[in-house]
């Protein structure tokens, strides 16, 4: 993929080399000096126009997105130059700042609760949409422990520490903790439980071995900074709620056209196979 | 729902934390003192880079080099039966790094405040370096040592980077006062998080009380 | 400054070291005491080799049986009068020392006072009564009486000369105080540009030849009596003859029959 000058600053180029080759005629006469200023003035304007037009947006993303998002930007890149600059973090502390005035465009969350507090609060453009569903899975970077569906082994004494990530502010630790207590160990491994801050430092604590095992997302593993590191099994998906993942446009003062764009893009086909592709499932 | 155990914890990681240091850094800064040269220089920027690390770069890389995944983790797992991830030696140790310039300063200040030639008249004595530092040095620098036990108190309570880092956020063991006020912020339960911040801020404003009024108490004329 | 320290002592007796600011006198006592390393030779005492550079033998001070007063006494602001005097006591046989010393020194209302009260005079006696106390081979005492004003300092040294003729130890003095070492020692060592002389009567070394005593004359009344400002006293004197007037410098001199007064 070749990286493509916009037209606007190629115009811009163009309008001001043009008037320097008129001035180039004589540089040091009035009309010269007159010209190279309108040049100058004119150029101050186009920056203005392109500055207007040509808008950045930021985007608040939950950590287990933090690869997939990246492969969205690329795809999106190939069409529109719009400049995104991606946040990182858990859904609850996001949609925490996101209240408290964030200057976040559009919030990509690990569920539905957490947009729907936005909404909630007045403080988005459209109701939130499901983008993807999320799979948790079990993972494991010790080369002695091997996970299994059934998670019996975690209450093997060989397993000291499993992580999971905060289950108040990431969804992904709500369904671990929710899925640990369907096969009623959550009492007998509770002790052995790492809370994470969210799936970024629950998967760093997992894939340094400092914990022997834990719950993580599916797009975390298969990515590639992880891909090939450890072993991970998919957990049933009968075994918890689905982790519906939802976004919103979030309302600015001034309405972002940029932002508006990008946030159609998240539920379009092209986006929806790159999904699929980091194992999130799609309708 | 209350809990004070996080409070229990943070005191127990302090008052550890500071008895810990002040063992090792009394002959440090002793040692750092008296030196001169490349070598001693070199120890005093290495005991002053807590000052300007973050604490989450310390517990970083306390995470990977001490992780049980690893060589270092794994062999001080099997000989010593201790792992320093998401365990209360954990923090102690991280505290320790962290908290180590606030311990070593004022101790190192106050030795080379006295006058040399206090040390050589004990040594002219009869007295050993180590018999010297205890008996004639250290009870003369005694507002420099509640300095450097205070400060080293008070830094640990407000510990929180390398905890986060490091904790794993286990109640009873890792979860500290700053971390479960950091905790009700984020669940969002204000009205804890308020409670807790009260708390801690009495705790650190008693601490810090105790430091100036004793340091002010004294009014006898100095020696030199 | 290279400095070239030849010297042999008596046991008992007391020495003074005499020369000008910076001559090397403090190096050289730093040098017995062990707190500062020579290039080279040795120091043996009692037969005991307590430094060689041949041998590469360097005792430190703590090994060596030496009694230290320093310039600014070093008293430990820790401990009361007595604590600072018994904590040089090495054995337990000697702990009577510590009242013996306090009476020698006359110290002993202010045993149990914390040093920071006492005055320099005062502070001086705890430290040389501490040094004392230890029972050293070898006493060193540098410039102990140059803080202490007039005074005190005859009684000072006195005290000093009874302490020693008590215990009879070796002694290096330093002084600039040609009373107090013509008094107090029984040899000199001049310590001048780097070399040690060594003269057995202090009170003909300091004898100048034509050179005593120098002042500015401050007044002459019509007797013609002249008021001398000397180094630290006032003297009257006749100046009859000499031609002398106020505000001149003169010199005093002693023919063995009378003192006379010269112009500058």
């Amino acid at each position: 993929m070749t990286h493509q000058v916009p037209f606007r600053r190629s115009l811009r180029i163009a309008i001001f080399r043009g008037l320097l080759g008129i001035a180039r005629v004589n540089k040091f006469s009035t009309i010269a000096r007159v010209k190279k200023l309108l040049g100058i003035v004119l150029l101050c304007c186009s920056y203005a126009i392109g500055a207007i037009a040509q808008q950045k947006i930021t985007v608040a993303v939950a950590a287990n997105m933090q690869y997939t998002i990246e492969a969205i930007k690329t795809r999106y890149h190939l069409t529109d130059p719009t400049e995104i600059s991606v946040v990182v973090g858990s859904s609850g502390q996001l949609a925490q700042q996101i209240l408290h005035g964030a200057p976040f465009d559009i919030f990509i969350s690990a569920d539905t609760s957490f947009p729907q507090r936005i909404a909630q609060a007045s403080l988005a453009v459209a109701p939130p949409r499901v983008y993807a569903q999320g799979v948790l899975v079990l993972w494991s970077v010790r080369k002695d422990i091997l996970p299994k569906p059934d998670m019996a082994l975690l209450m093997a004494p060989g397993i000291t520490h499993i992580a999971i990530a905060n289950p108040v502010t990431a969804p992904y630790g709500s369904a671990a903790q929710y899925i640990l207590k369907k096969y009623n160990i959550y009492d007998a491994v509770a002790a052995k439980l790492v809370t994470g801050e969210s799936i970024t430092q629950t998967s760093q604590f997992i894939a340094t071995g400092a914990a022997d095992i834990g719950f993580t997302a599916k797009s975390i593993v298969i990515s590639d900074a992880m891909k090939g590191k450890g072993v991970w099994v998919e957990l049933n998906r009968n075994d918890y709620p689905p982790i519906e993942q939802a976004a919103v446009l979030i309302r600015q003062p001034v309405a972002n056209p940029a932002a508006a764009r990008f946030y159609d893009f998240l539920f379009s086909a092209k986006s929806k196979a790159i999904y699929q592709q980091f194992g999130y499932l799609v309708q | 729902m209350i809990d004070l155990e996080p409070f229990w914890l943070t005191a127990k990681l302090a008052c550890c934390t500071t008895l810990c240091l002040f063992i090792i850094a009394i002959p440090l800064a002793a040692w750092l003192s008296r030196r001169s040269g490349l070598f001693r220089t070199v120890i005093e920027v290495l005991v002053s880079m807590p000052l300007v690390l973050p604490p989450s770069v310390i517990g970083f890389y306390l995470l990977v080099v001490f992780s049980p995944g690893g060589a270092i983790g794994a062999f001080i797992e099997q000989w010593v039966g201790l792992r320093f991830v998401f365990s209360f030696e954990g923090l102690l140790l991280a505290s320790m790094i962290y908290s180590l310039p606030f311990m070593v300063h004022p101790i190192q200040a106050g030795l080379s405040s006295l006058p040399p030639t206090l040390q050589e008249a004990a040594w002219s004595l009869g007295k050993t370096r180590w018999q010297t530092l205890v008996q004639v040095l250290l009870p003369n620098i005694r507002h420099q040592l509640l300095t450097a036990v205070v400060l080293t108190l008070a830094h640990t309570v407000g510990e929180f980077g390398v905890v986060l880092m490091i904790g794993g956020n286990i109640a009873g063991k890792t979860r500290t006062a700053s971390i479960a006020i950091y905790d009700e912020v984020e669940a969002p339960n204000y009205h804890n998080a308020n409670i807790y911040a009260l708390i801690l801020v009495c705790l650190s404003f008693l601490i810090l009380f105790i430091l100036y009024w004793s340091n002010r108490k004294r009014g006898h004329y100095p020696m030199w | 400054m290279n400095l070239r320290a030849d010297m042999t002592l008596t046991a008992g007796e007391l020495v003074s070291l005499y020369g000008h600011s910076g001559a090397g006198k403090t190096s050289i006592l730093r040098m017995l005491a062990g707190l500062m390393k020579p290039d080279g030779g040795y120091i043996k005492v009692n037969g005991v080799r307590w430094y060689d550079a041949a041998e590469r033998l360097h005792l430190p001070a703590q090994k060596r049986r030496i009694g230290v007063v320093f310039q600014d006494y070093a008293l430990f602001p820790n401990m009361t009068v007595r604590g600072n005097i018994s904590y040089g006591i090495r054995q337990r046989e000697d702990n009577y020392l510590t009242d013996e010393l306090l009476d020698l020194t006359g110290m002993s209302r202010f045993a149990g006072s914390p040093v920071q009260s006492l005055s320099g005079g005062q502070q001086q006696r705890v430290a040389l009564a501490r040094a004392i106390a230890s029972r050293p081979s070898l006493l060193l005492l540098d410039e102990p009486l140059s803080a202490i004003d007039n005074a005190l300092r005859l009684q000072l040294q006195e005290t000093l000369y009874h302490v020693h003729r008590r215990f009879q130890l070796t002694t290096i003095l330093i002084s600039h105080d040609i009373d107090e070492i013509v008094r107090l020692a029984d040899r000199v060592l001049h310590l001048d540009n780097g070399m040690i002389e060594a003269h057995p009567n202090p009170g003909i070394f300091f004898y100048r030849d034509g050179s005593g005593l120098t002042g500015r004359v401050v007044h002459i009344d019509e007797q013609q009596i002249a008021t001398v400002l000397l180094r630290e006293r006032i003297i009257k004197i006749n100046a009859a003859g000499s031609g002398i007037a106020a505000g001149e410098q003169a010199a005093i001199f002693y023919d063995g029959a009378a003192p006379f007064i010269r112009k500058l």
